[in-house]
């Protein structure tokens, strides 16, 4: 069996999902200079709606854009409700009011769903794999390759869309001017709110599948897709999803090489690698990899 | 076409600004509103564009009507979509966008089937921009950016164009390309409210001018004749050390304002 090939199908699927995590904080920081840690209680929230709508009878596939949508929804109806209030206040109030937003859907999925874990429901055999290349990869992971990237597509097809692009980096550079110019800065935020809960339901739910459970603490998830939001360079989409993809695969990588080398200490050794990478950007690229830097206003 | 009357406007609830301000911008017309640092004039262009909100001000009295359009608590999009369309104080373009994407945002509510015509016909006018379309607008000269400010206004069609101390900060050379810039736009059939500290140039480009000290219209009629009013001459248009000194006056002030 070939152990590397296998291992870089696993980083790739989680890679998928980081990107996707990743994306969902970028977007809305480019548009709003919010830091949104509610996003991984929306990771959550989707994976839990998710499992609510195929319960209820809805086609798999159906239930996934559902799912998507609905936390979609979820995300503007925070942007339009909390934060939108709030524009033009400091960094550290938006920051201060998404964790508090984030607590908030903690506990109404808990009070719904409860703390037990449930297992994700998927239209394959759970624990099923193919062969490929002498790899033995999971359907799942297969699946939130596939489902990411073309959702990763779409978007990028969204944002160049000539009207809606331009209008992010116009609200993202200047909110104000932006305001003059006729752009619909609110709708603007609401929609990046829309797409980041939207993908940030994507990742919950594939993140969800064998062999993890789902469970109220799914969120703490989007904190290890951080270092790639750093990394990649905080406003640059493509960055999220270059960093994402390659953060995962590190990751994963190590756990296959290195973990085994360092005995009891090992244990978790893996989930260093992305904060370490973070952290040597931080101090010698701190703009990341495609992050903008100060354009100096002359 | 543009008809403010007695306009009063309060910030945070409680700071008065505007106490009655009266003007008319008529069709075609270039009209002037001058006065000294802190008069009201951004505040009157703020109310005109629905630009209040988000600086915790709004209108407290009187009207704004557009073409027979009521403006007061319209959201700025609709406003520009009437056909207004402004250059605010200090340039602002977008620094890290290309010249071209500073541009495409301009015409963000403009039909998109015109917008290759309209960047062609902008950078025919403007060759310089042209060579650096492709460059973040941040590094162009002073003069450079005011003009991309005023063509990125000028991209969703106005029929008025309010422009905010458009030769603030330039150089006298390029100040004269601006106000033949403003000519331009004006036989081109758009109205214009331009708002000055530069008297000379405003009364020169308008036909009409209104001159405001803090928060009320202290004088207003004719350019010719306004220009002839020895008050004026003395207060606005013949001191130049008086003039230079008013201008660091704002800056500092201006600088306090960005950093409270
Ligand atoms: N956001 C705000 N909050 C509170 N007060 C404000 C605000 N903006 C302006 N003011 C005050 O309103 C008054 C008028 O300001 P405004 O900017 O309209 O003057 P101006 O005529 O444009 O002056 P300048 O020539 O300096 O640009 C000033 O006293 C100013 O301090
Ligand atoms: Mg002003």
């Amino acid at each position: 069996m070939n152990t590397f090939l296998q291992l870089c199908f696993g980083g790739l699927a989680l890679g998928t999902s980081y990107a996707l995590i990743a994306l969902g904080f970028v977007v809305v920081y480019r548009a709003s200079q919010v830091f949104n840690f509610a996003l991984g209680e929306l990771l959550t929230l989707g994976g839990f709606v998710m499992v609510a709508l195929c319960d209820f009878g809805v086609p798999w596939p159906l239930a996934l854009i559902g799912a998507m949508g609905m936390t979609g929804l979820v995300g503007a109806g925070i942007e339009r409700l909390v934060l939108r209030p709030l524009i033009g206040r400091q960094v550290f109030v938006t920051i201060i009011v998404t964790i508090f937003v984030g607590m908030i859907l903690r506990s109404l999925v808990l009070l719904v769903w409860g703390p037990s874990p449930v297992g994700m429901p998927t239209p394959w055999d759970p624990s099923a794999s193919i062969s490929l290349w002498g790899a033995n990869v999971f359907y799942s992971a297969l699946g939130a390759v596939i489902a990411g990237v073309v959702t990763l597509i779409g978007f990028w097809w969204m944002i160049n869309k000539p009207r809606l692009g331009i209008g992010m980096q116009a609200t993202s550079s200047n909110q104000e001017t932006a305001l003059a110019l006729g752009i619909p800065v609110g709708r603007i935020f609401g929609s990046t709110w829309f797409i980041a809960g939207a993908v940030a339901a994507l990742a919950g739910i594939f993140l969800s599948m064998f062999p993890r459970n789902l469970d109220s603490n799914l969120g703490f998830v989007a904190l290890r897709a951080f270092p790639a939001v750093i990394v990649g360079g905080l406003d640059s989409i493509r960055g999220a999803v270059v960093a994402g993809l390659g953060l995962g695969l590190l990751e994963v990588l190590a756990q296959g090489y290195v973990n085994e080398h360092l005995g009891q200490f090992g244990h978790n050794f893996h989930t260093v690698f992305p904060y370490l990478v973070m952290v040597l950007f931080l101090v010698f690229k701190p703009h990341g990899l495609f992050g903008t830097k100060e354009v100096e206003r002359v | 076409m543009l008809e403010v009357t007695n306009l009063e406007t309060v910030y945070h609830g409680v700071l008065r600004v505007l106490r009655g301000v009266s003007l008319t911008v008529p069709d075609g017309g270039v009209v002037a509103l001058l006065g000294p640092n802190g008069a009201g004039k951004t505040t009157t262009l703020r109310a005109i564009t629905g630009m209040l909100d988000i600086h915790e001000g709004k209108v407290t009295k009187g009207s704004i009507t557009f073409d027979g359009h009521n403006l007061v608590g319209k959201h700025p999009e609709a406003i520009v979509r009437l056909g207004i369309s402004t250059v605010m104080e200090g340039r602002r373009i977008f620094p890290e966008l290309t010249v071209e994407e500073n541009l495409r945002a301009g015409a963000f509510v403009a039909p998109p089937a015109k917008l290759n015509d309209d960047l062609d016909r902008f950078y025919t006018r403007f060759p310089v921009l042209a060579e650096r379309r492709h460059g973040p607008a941040g590094y162009l000269s002073g003069g450079e950016q005011q003009m991309l400010a005023i063509a990125r206004a000028l991209m969703s069609h106005p029929r008025l164009l309010l422009m905010d101390e458009p030769s603030l900060g330039l150089a006298p050379k390029i100040v004269k390309d601006v106000a033949r810039l403003i000519t331009e736009i004006s036989k081109d059939g758009v109205s214009v409210l331009l708002v000055e500290q530069n008297a000379t140039m405003a009364l020169e480009l308008s036909s009409h001018a209104t001159i405001l000290e803090t928060g009320k219209v202290v004088l207003e009629g004719a350019s010719e004749t306004l220009k002839a009013d020895a008050d004026i001459q003395a207060f606005y248009l013949g001191m130049g050390a008086d003039k230079t000194s008013f201008r660091d006056v704002k800056h500092y002030r201006r600088r306090k304002r960005w950093l409270s």
